[in-house]
């Protein structure tokens, strides 16, 4: 299927749900409606006035209706950030 | 599961899944006369007797009570209740069906809380 | 790997399930279908705040209303995989059902987690544990 997901299997991805949440894991699989496996994932949980806080989970199936945003992650980029001296506004839920 | 030769029939028709899975996986005869818990989208829940269902999920409950929730939110419930009666619940709005019997509020149960 | 593959392998274990009314529910999964509805056992629902908590002993959840679930590590390595091969106006559905059986025969040999990767790359190694990348054309088992 030409969904383009194929090339990102394996791979770390950043996965930006509708309620505004960002899951970073491997991706392991998807269907055409693009339900997603991740494995070995954390949520970023971001804040303004801490830095970024790591929540490790594990393995999931996200289910597509909430998937936003699926990128590829360039781990060497990923690897160098600093994430605790990283602020950010949280994102809001998406609008339906 | 379906058997193998189930799945051999099914595959040469050439049509997807479903048809090994016709059956529900929820057999809500078990259910009736039962007092059940259903959760609604949107956030409504009542519990009721179940009375009847077909296999959309639509269900008859009698002496239905509605748990009323908070003006400002939702999604949260307060102790207020109100009584609906015999009502048919439709079933493309149902999110979760849960018996009664057996349901209870609990104190937090995880050791850590996230 | 299928989503609806790992989920059918995970049943009979512990998972969490968030909906999208914010709701979590802890429970064993017993059966799902693919809709990604399912029922689960031993419930432990909290509430979307997590103040407040309730024990159910079953629960059926429609799987639209699914936000995500959380599955044990270790059962994407047991995940045994039919091939799932949809409408593809193509007459192999049938060697197509047969690999994935020769799959679930296999069932006792275990699946090392490199296997997923070298399934991927190298091929015929990996495919033998019954695993085939979704989208590619089914070869015949053996």
């Amino acid at each position: 299927m030409a969904s383009g997901l194929d090339a990102f299997v394996n791979h770390t991805v950043s996965i930006i749900t509708s309620d505004g949440r960002n899951f970073i894991g491997t991706l392991k699989g998807f269907d055409q409606t693009i339900n997603i496996i991740i494995d070995e994932s954390h949520e970023r949980v971001y804040s303004t006035t801490t830095g970024i806080e790591q929540v490790m989970l594990g393995l999931h199936i996200i289910r597509g209706d909430n998937v936003a945003i699926i990128g590829l992650i360039d781990e060497d980029v990923d690897n160098r950030l600093n994430l605790a001296n990283i602020k950010a506004e949280p994102l809001n839920a998406v609008v339906h | 599961m379906a058997s193998s030769g189930d799945k051999n029939k099914n595959s040469q028709n050439g049509d997807q899944k479903e048809k090994k899975r016709k059956e529900s996986i929820l057999d809500l005869s078990k259910y009736l006369e039962k007092t059940i818990r259903v959760k609604f989208a949107g956030g409504r829940e009542a519990s009721g007797v179940l009375k009847g269902y077909d296999p959309l999920l639509n269900l008859v409950l009698d002496n239905t009570i509605e748990y009323l929730r908070d003006a400002d939110d939702p999604y949260k419930l307060t102790e207020d209740t109100r009584e609906l009666g015999l009502v048919v619940c439709r079933g493309t709005s149902v999110v979760l069906i849960c018996p009664m019997d057996g349901m209870e509020s609990i104190q937090n149960p995880f050791v850590t809380q996230d | 790997m299928l989503p609806l593959s790992l989920l059918r392998t995970a049943q009979n274990h512990p998972m969490l399930v968030e909906l999208k009314n914010g709701e979590t529910y802890n429970g064993h999964l017993v059966s799902c279908d693919n809709w990604m509805n399912i029922n689960l056992r031993e419930v432990i629902c909290t509430s979307r705040d997590g103040d407040k908590f309730w024990r159910m002993p079953e629960c059926y959840i429609r799987g639209s209303t699914i936000k995500y679930l959380r599955i044990p590590d270790e059962v994407i390595d047991m995940v045994k995989e039919e091939t799932i091969v949809k409408n593809r106006g193509r007459g192999d559905m049938k060697s197509g059902r047969g690999g994935g059986q020769g799959g679930q025969n296999q069932r006792n040999r275990p699946a090392a987690r490199g296997n997923f990767g070298g399934g991927r790359g190298g091929g015929k190694a990996g495919g033998q544990g019954g695993r085939n990348p979704p989208f590619q054309k089914q070869k015949p088992k053996q």
